[in-house]
């Protein structure tokens, strides 16, 4: 399953300058998607399963990646949430 | 008329720049002098034009329209969008618009259908084999980008099949051209899956193997032991269309290692034309 907008999202954060903006303004960033509430919960959270069944697995690394979450960290969630 | 002088592939784990580091030191060497020696034999093939075959990162193309093989056409290309692969020496790569759009013409005429892009972002995926391999002077770049980053993906028969009808194009081009491909990406990998770290050293030694047989018992081996080998492994796609171009000869392995601090099974072959 894809929710495009979460996808969007992540794919839009690439941009040096959104993923600067989402890190000083996060709710500003995400106000401009149509996100599913509890896909906003799920961000706010940091919810890497609930995630993980919504999105591309490269969008989904990447997202953290740039969020700062390390890779054991992002492993961890993955597999136990 | 051209010709195809090289077949190469190599590895192109994002973490092979952002964690250099921390790999060991006699796996740095290693996979340092395996892509070096990549680039001594390009450099020695004296290509004018070198056809890469990757993956798009979600640099290009997003769930809106993600084509299965995009071939770019374009004068140029831009260098890797990503911020952590800055060091790239090159911001444009220029392109080969007369032979790109001749082997999109050959492959509509032969019932493949790429799309085709005139400007291209090259993403870690083309320019981290680029970089590494040392190359004095940059060929002119045909980047054919082959999705195996979000299903449904091409088949990996049809992946072959691509490369034996590059070959094929290539080799109809009417101007005296020299030109070599390479595939980048694999082995096996896992990223953004709970078996992400994983590498599947067993399936790459396998794949290596079955690279030396028959395209079927290489495919069908894929078809089988794909899906639970991790979903980078999928990039395995560009090294079967270096593989079709090359008449499916089998390469000489440059090198093979499982590095943990890149969680990628590096690979490094040269085919033989």
């Amino acid at each position: 399953m894809r929710d495009y907008w979460l996808s969007k999202l992540f794919f839009d954060l690439q941009s040096p300058a959104l993923g600067a903006e989402f890190r000083a303004n996060r709710q500003a960033v995400l106000s401009r998607y149509p996100l599913d509430e509890r896909v906003k919960q799920a961000i706010a959270a940091n919810d890497v399963p609930f995630l993980a069944q919504r999105t591309n697995p490269y969008l989904l690394r990447y997202y953290f990646f740039a969020t700062g979450m390390k890779d054991d960290e992002f492993i961890r969630r993955l597999n136990h949430g | 008329m051209a010709s195809l002088v090289g077949a190469f592939a190599a590895s192109h784990g994002p973490l092979i720049v952002r964690e250099w580091q921390r790999v060991p030191p006699e796996q740095q060497r290693r996979m340092s002098d395996a892509y070096r020696e990549l680039g001594r034999r390009l450099t020695a093939a004296k290509p004018d034009v070198l056809i890469v075959v990757s993956p798009d990162h979600w640099s290009n193309f997003f769930l809106d329209n993600y084509p299965a093989v995009c071939i770019g056409v374009g004068e140029a290309n831009e260098g890797p969008p990503e911020p952590w692969m800055k060091d790239f020496p090159h911001r444009t790569l220029a392109g080969h618009p007369g032979l790109a759009m001749h082997l999109v013409d050959e492959a509509l005429r032969q019932g493949f259908e790429p799309a085709v892009s005139h400007r291209l972002k090259l993403d870690h995926g083309s320019c981290i084999p680029l970089w590494r391999m040392e190359l004095e002077r940059l060929p002119k770049i045909v980047p054919m980008l082959v999705n195996s980053i979000e299903p449904p993906m091409p088949s990996l028969r049809r992946c072959y099949d691509w490369g034996v009808q590059l070959r094929t194009a290539i080799e109809s081009y009417a101007e005296p051209l020299r030109v070599a491909i390479l595939g980048t990406g694999g082995l096996s990998h896992s990223i953004g899956e709970p078996t992400m770290g994983a590498i599947y050293d067993d399936f790459d030694k396998e794949t290596i193997r079955l690279f030396s047989s028959s395209e079927k018992s290489l495919i069908d081996f894929l078809d089988r032991k794909l899906p639970a080998s991790g979903n980078g492994s999928e990039e395995v796609r560009n090294w079967l269309v270096a593989h079709g171009a090359a008449g499916g000869r089998g390469f000489e392995l440059v090198d093979y290692l499982a590095v943990p601090a890149v969680i990628v099974g590096c690979g490094f072959a040269s085919w033989r034309i």
